[in-house]
């Protein structure tokens, strides 16, 4: 029987405080009772951030016997999902306080779902990876469901917890076939490919299996239909880390696993893994981007753009599969995700400041309509102004963070001769383009609609917008530090 | 040897509870008597009258005292065989019970001072 290393607990330790944090901000809940909360987003920020400098110092090793890693993609996951978790609990404080709906059970159940995300980044063992993944997923179903009167939220969480159940006993069904012909749930004993000879088409339809859960997850097309109304009914900060920070978590278990199968079906580039894996690319880059286009809903449309992201983040993935540029693929898709964490987090955080405050249960159908935005530059210029930044982040227009991303996963992506799907990622990028500067001219060149009211205002979400801003902007300008971090983290990835 | 053949037993026994099964029923509808009356032919509720529709609503606290059951019943789960194992396991089995006793204590805690343990 393994014994339990000090290594084991300490390696551990940002999922631990993640979690300890959601214990007390639940018991805050109930036994400090003043009515006053504005200190639990505070809270939550705090236990983020102390949990991404643990990750940040933590020595590397394995933990648990090979079941968890602690290295340095782990840690550049935790920190990503512990920056997007004090985003969104920021934005949230606003956007809950004025609707009467701050609870400390919201921030300890984003706090669980980090902590699930976190552990994700971890997992080195499928068995692992489903446990986080439904620590994960469970606490943002419950997140989804937060305004629970409202017809659109209550919709939204329903279809979630649905399609993300079903997507998870797809997972576990596909772990049990990868056991089935390798005798282990390890990853590192997986990518030594089938026990037997006649083991490898039940190789492959388990990790065909495992990869279809994770698509689920990352809302990869075919597997994307429920993301934009799970998006758009979902409250807007949980949407923003939502879409952030799963992501995130899901992407890293995604390549771990993705360059486990690879190994393990001989790693070829004509195999049938990775052609799979192009085709959901493909798909994904090219539905997300053109169904983004006809959307009036600005949150809609970002739900959409959700999955375009994915698109491209997966053509990182794919482009990882060959050795020698797997470092330079890898570190563009960690790049990658810790700039859209920013930016997607930005985004909602404007269209939630600006919805409309109304009933639940009788939500205007417009809520986050395109005309909401109308003459914004001049009610609230600053406002505008880091909603712009957003979306040039997002459409990949330099010198934003966005772009740099982009440009390092299509590099990879060429250096691994997949030259007709990088010119698609640039294609549909450029269409991705429209979208988001519809936006722009929306706020700066239409008039505003008569008696639109101003939106929410606050000194956190100030700061929030503020930081994000700045994120995105130094990843841009100054992405060398972040981008360094990066190909440190992807090259102890085999 | 393939890995799905040394399922072939398995094969054979689901394919006879199959055949077993649907067998008893057919043979009995084909071969038993057919006498219907109004009593028979009305829904077996425990022996008492049917009444009211199945379909009704609980109360949603059933449904909070049923979660936490399982939550409890999970931890008996675990302590059962450590409480056997515990010389073996030492302090370092200890700590970890500990560590799990305690989060659910903090969710006792959590849940009786929230109210979700008043039935009224």
């Amino acid at each position: 029987m393994p014994t339990v290393s000090s290594q084991d607990v300490l390696a551990l330790a940002p999922v631990a405080i993640l979690a300890l944090g959601g214990i007390a901000l639940l018991l805050s809940e109930v036994f400090l009772t003043s009515g006053k909360r504005g200190y639990q987003a505070f809270l939550t920020v705090l236990f983020a951030a102390t949990a991404g400098l643990t990750a940040f110092g933590a020595t590397p090793g394995k933990v648990f016997a090979g079941q968890a890693t602690a290295d340095a993609f782990s840690a550049f996951v935790t920190i990503t999902v512990s920056f997007g978790l004090a985003l969104a609990a920021l934005v949230s404080a606003s956007w809950l306080d004025a609707r009467g709906a701050e609870r400390g059970e919201f921030y300890a159940l984003s706090l669980f779902a980090a902590s699930g995300m976190s552990l994700l980044g971890m997992a080195s063992d499928l068995l692992v990876a489903f446990v986080a993944i439904e620590i994960m997923s469970l606490s943002t179903y419950a997140l989804a469901a937060w305004m629970r009167r409202g017809k659109k939220p209550a919709e939204a969480a329903f279809k979630y917890f649905i399609l993300g159940a079903f997507s998870s006993a797809l997972l576990l069904y596909g772990t049990s076939l990868v056991f089935g012909a390798t005798g282990s749930t390890l990853l590192s004993d997986v990518a030594r490919g089938p026990l037997q000879a006649g083991g490898s088409a039940l190789l492959s339809a388990g990790l065909v299996l495992v990869a279809a859960g994770l698509a689920f997850k990352v809302a990869a097309v075919p597997f994307h239909v429920w993301t934009p109304d799970v998006y758009e009914g979902a409250p807007t900060p949980v949407t923003a880390f939502m879409a952030a920070g799963v992501k995130t978590a899901a992407f890293a278990i995604l390549a771990r696993t993705v360059l486990a199968a690879y190994a393990a079906t001989g790693g070829a580039a004509d195999s049938a893994f990775p052609r799979v894996l192009a085709v959901l690319a493909l798909l994904t880059m090219l539905v997300g981007n053109l169904f983004a286009v006809p959307q009036r809903s600005v949150k809609r449309m970002l739900a959409y753009s959700s999955i375009a992201h994915a698109g491209y983040l997966l053509l990182g993935v794919l482009a990882a599969g060959l050795p020698a540029v797997r470092e330079r693929a890898l570190s563009g898709v960690l790049f990658y995700l810790a700039s859209y964490t920013a930016s997607a987090i930005g985004a909602f955080a404007v269209v939630g400041a600006l919805e409309s405050n109304g009933q639940p249960g009788d939500e205007p159908a417009d809520a986050w309509d395109l005309e909401r935005l109308a003459g914004l530059s001049r009610r609230r210029p600053l406002l505008a102004f880091a909603m712009t930044v957003f979306m040039l982040s997002l459409a990949g227009v330099p010198p934003t963070a966005g772009f740099v991303a982009k440009l390092l996963v299509f590099q990879a992506a060429v250096g691994a001769q997949y030259l007709a799907l990088a010119v698609v990622g640039v294609l549909t990028s450029a269409l991705g383009a429209y979208y988001y500067l519809r936006v722009v001219v929306y706020m700066y060149m239409r008039p505003a609609a008569e008696g639109e009211p101003a939106g929410v205002t606050s000194p956190v979400l100030s700061v929030a917008l503020a930081v994000a801003v700045a994120a995105v902007v130094v990843l841009g300008i100054g992405s060398e530090p972040v981008a360094s971090l990066a190909r440190a983290a992807a090259a102890v990835v085999r | 040897m393939t890995p799905l053949e040394s399922y072939f037993p398995l094969a054979v026994v689901f394919a006879l509870a199959l055949v077993l099964g649907l067998a008893l029923v057919g043979l009995a509808a084909l071969l038993g008597p057919r006498r219907p009356s109004r009593v028979k032919e009305a829904p077996f509720e425990c022996g008492s009258d049917p009444v009211g529709d199945a379909r009704g609503r609980f109360g949603v606290k059933f449904y909070v005292i049923a979660l936490l059951f399982v939550v409890f019943d999970i931890e008996a789960v675990f302590i059962y065989p450590w409480a056997v194992q515990v010389r073996e396991l030492g302090w370092n089995g200890f700590a970890t019970m500990a560590v799990f006793a305690a989060t659910l204590v903090a969710g006792l805690a959590y849940v009786w001072k929230k109210g979700a343990l008043d039935w009224e």
